[in-house]
């Protein structure tokens, strides 16, 4: 769509399309075509849509319920506070929603995205345009019922959203990211994007049909979700369901005559119910957050839609992607499917930390796909730590069911079960040798490999985790050794990058001292000769900041000594 | 190592900058009074339960021991941690990172390069406005170790660690963004 300078002449034409105009009633209906015309639209301080304040009474209503309850469950009049409670809380919260609507404002200028809002504290908040790194357009299911959208604002420099307009016409939201798109692209001297880059189908890496999704939540097991399930049943009395279902059939006394005679079958059919549940909660979670998934290419930027009730939008700049991480299981690896996430600063993160850019791809696309993000060679062999994290892993596990098993075995009473003349807990020794094993398998799948153009490490036996850490993006390197660890004479090494917390990070655990101690020189000295190579490539000339009397230095007390001798970096191999 | 070299005459001496630094020694004092702050607050439903027992006619221990022992073990703890920290700890500043180690029970070795910083503050408490100490905070997008703390500088040395960096940063040929 060839309109030469978008955003040029935006006042000219800003009557021709009000942001509170009815919105389509489609969810991905495309923006609109001439973004020229539009932009100025969103110059001047803008009311979010009229349907939020429908929304957000919509949304408070559950407290309402909770509030009811009492009266819902039986109406009486000694209730009757409920009901006064109730009439109170929409006296209050329906006009808390109608101010808070009527003195929210937001405005974007070339400059920044400024939103005004509180009814009792004012806040005013300049999101500066350049600092932003992603806009993100989320829809819940009455959103798209409605035809509204969520825009989540997001910039480096946070780790949680900035700003977000809940909630703003579906067309009024893709004109904000086209708005501030072109804004952008004009600071950066870039001929601004024209084309409509909202088309899924120009480049598109990945998708994944219905079939794909219920497998890949048939591959991931859960107990989160099982969690989330019985806390939910709490509210519902799950124990009514059970008494329809099975004593109108006369059924269950059987089943609990049976639980009775064999409790260990009860154990096993809890065990096994658990199981079944959360396998299939995961197949659920999973088909409402990725129905759908679709992930293109659009310039520099990954973009992906997914999502069954709730359609998220997400965009991940590639220059922005710290650390590629392949993710598998033993079952999943077995079938040959991997899952690739990246690490980014920003929301839109799974509970990982991570953001996933392809939940459940086979290993013979997986690569190609990751070399579209960032090209890297994944290495054949890898090194292993010292033999001796066995003996350090064997001794924790020990100690961990050592400690897990003494008060079991001092408080067992003796009427309970025996078996072989001990009470039941000593069995658990049992399992030392098992802990053996596990120590073994910890270590066989852990190792590293440098490269010039990055670290390399894998670790975990039932989640697996593959880091790609290149080395422009490393952030902080450190090496730690325990007490422990100093004992064995070793050293764990860690190279941090930038990027929200996770529960597994990249460290090379139980390297011999020496090694980590290289290893670290080594990453370091190349990250510094890459950025020393960047900036003589960038200036012509060696880092001038750097020439012996501008060097930054410890300050002394004699300033007269003032020359030094280059000083050599932390990290001398030699 | 590869170029500028500068004169002979001052390769002499070692140059003093290049060393790893300690902190100041009165961070021990701040430290120790902390923790015989913690100590006292600890100890005091230990000396609770040893008074319940008192006058107790089969007392479990002899009145005092359990108090005795946290009082002791308290003041050994209170003199002799802060020193042990403060051996463990050094840091320079090199011409494109900082460099600390610390730790008494983990030995932690750290590398943060300058150009990875995001801003730099530094910060005083109560008791180390006292000793005229003051506390670096550099803080990094990392994910996990993204503030690396140097307790402990005379504030004067503090600020002006933080104002090399600073410069570090602004002059910084690269225009990209530091994430």
């Amino acid at each position: 769509m060839p309109s030469s300078s978008p955003a040029s002449d935006p006042d000219a034409s800003a009557s021709e399309s009000p942001p509170d105009a009815a919105p389509p009633p489609s969810a991905d209906a495309p923006p609109a075509a001439d973004s020229s015309a539009t932009l100025g639209t969103v110059r001047e301080p803008q009311r979010l849509h009229p349907l939020t304040l429908l929304l957000r009474v919509g949304a408070s209503l559950p407290a309402l319920v909770i509030i009811l309850l009492p009266t819902l469950q039986n109406p009486s009049s000694e209730n009757a506070l409920s009901v006064v409670l109730g009439l109170l809380y929409g006296l209050v919260a329906l006009p808390a929603i109608v101010m808070q609507y009527l003195r929210f404002s937001y405005r974007i200028t070339p400059q920044q995205i400024v939103i005004q809002k509180g009814v009792l504290n004012r806040k005013n908040r300049s999101i500066p345009i350049e600092r932003v790194q992603n806009i993100q357009i989320e829809q819940n299911l009455f959103a798209r019922l409605l035809g509204v959208a969520k825009v989540n604002i997001e910039t480096a420099g946070s780790s949680g959203t900035e700003g977000s307009l809940e909630y703003v016409g579906v067309d009024a939201a893709h004109e904000i990211r086209q708005a501030v798109r072109s804004f952008q692209h004009r600071t950066a001297e870039a001929p601004a994007p024209d084309e409509d880059t909202d088309d899924p189908h120009r480049d598109t890496l990945y998708t994944m049909n219905l079939r794909r999704v219920l497998l890949s939540g048939a591959f991931r097991f859960s107990l989160f979700y099982l969690a989330l399930i019985f806390s939910a049943l709490e509210l519902i009395d799950p124990e009514l369901i059970v008494e329809r279902v099975l004593r109108s059939e006369g059924r269950i006394e059987q089943v609990t005559d049976l639980m009775t005679a064999y409790p260990a079958l009860a154990i096993l059919g809890s065990v096994g119910t658990a199981v079944v549940l959360g396998w299939i909660s995961g197949i659920l979670v999973h088909v409402s957050r990725y129905y759908g998934f679709r992930l293109w290419l659009d310039d520099d930027k990954l973009r992906k839609r997914h999502g069954l009730f709730t359609v998220t939008e997400g965009t991940v700049p590639l220059g922005k992607v710290q650390a590629l991480i392949l993710r598998t299981n033993p079952l999943m690896r077995a079938f040959g499917w991997y899952g690739l996430e990246v690490q980014t600063v920003g929301t839109d993160v799974n509970e990982q930390g991570h953001r996933v850019i392809a939940p459940f791809v086979q290993y013979d696309d997986l690569l190609p796909l990751a070399q579209r993000i960032r090209s890297f060679d994944l290495p054949d062999q890898f090194r292993s730590v010292s033999p001796l994290t066995i003996r350090r892993r064997f001794f924790r596990y020990s100690v961990v069911l050592g400690l897990a098993l003494a008060p079991l075995i001092y408080f067992w009473p003796v009427t309970w079960w025996h078996l072989g003349g001990v009470a039941l807990p000593w069995w658990g020794l049992v399992l030392v040798p098992g802990l053996l094993g596990w120590a073994v398998l910890q270590y066989r799948h852990h190792g590293y490999k440098q490269r010039d153009d990055g670290l390399y490490v894998r670790r975990g036996v039932l989640s697996r985790h593959l880091w790609v850490l290149p080395t422009e993006k490393f952030h902080v390197f450190a090496a730690t050794a325990s007490l422990f660890q100093r004992r064995l004479g070793l050293k764990t090494l860690y190279v941090d990058t930038a990027g929200a917390a996770s529960f597994a990070y990249p460290e090379v655990i139980d390297l011999p001292a020496g090694e980590a101690d290289a290893l670290l020189d080594t990453l370091y000295h190349r990250f510094k000769t890459l950025y020393r190579t960047r900036i003589e490539a960038e200036t012509g000339d060696a880092d001038t900041r750097l020439s012996p009397d501008e060097r930054p230095r410890l300050p002394v007390e004699h300033t007269d000594a003032h020359v030094s001798a280059p000083s050599s970096p932390p990290t001398d191999e030699s | 190592m590869e170029a500028s070299s500068p004169p002979a005459a001052v390769s002499a001496a070692p140059p003093d900058d290049d060393r790893i630094r300690s902190l100041d020694a009165s961070i021990q004092a701040v430290w120790r009074i902390k923790l015989a702050g913690l100590s006292l607050f600890l100890l005091l439903p230990v000396l609770f339960y040893d008074l319940t027992f008192l006058f107790s006619p089969d007392p479990w221990l002899p009145f005092g021991v359990l108090s005795g022992t946290g009082l002791v073990v308290g003041t050994a703890f209170t003199l002799l941690w802060p020193r042990l920290r403060y051996r463990s700890w050094g840091f320079a500043l090199w011409p494109e990172e900082l460099y600390r180690e610390h730790g008494v029970i983990t030995h932690v070795r750290t590398v943060v390069p300058l150009r990875r910083i995001q801003h730099v503050d530094v910060s005083q408490d109560l008791l180390e406005r006292e000793f005229a100490l003051g506390r670096l905070v550099v803080h990094t997008a990392g994910s996990r170790s993204s503030d690396v703390v140097i307790p402990g500088l005379p504030l004067p040395e503090a600020e002006r660690i933080r104002d090399e960096i600073k410069r570090f940063i602004l002059e910084d040929p690269l225009l990209e963004d530091p994430v």
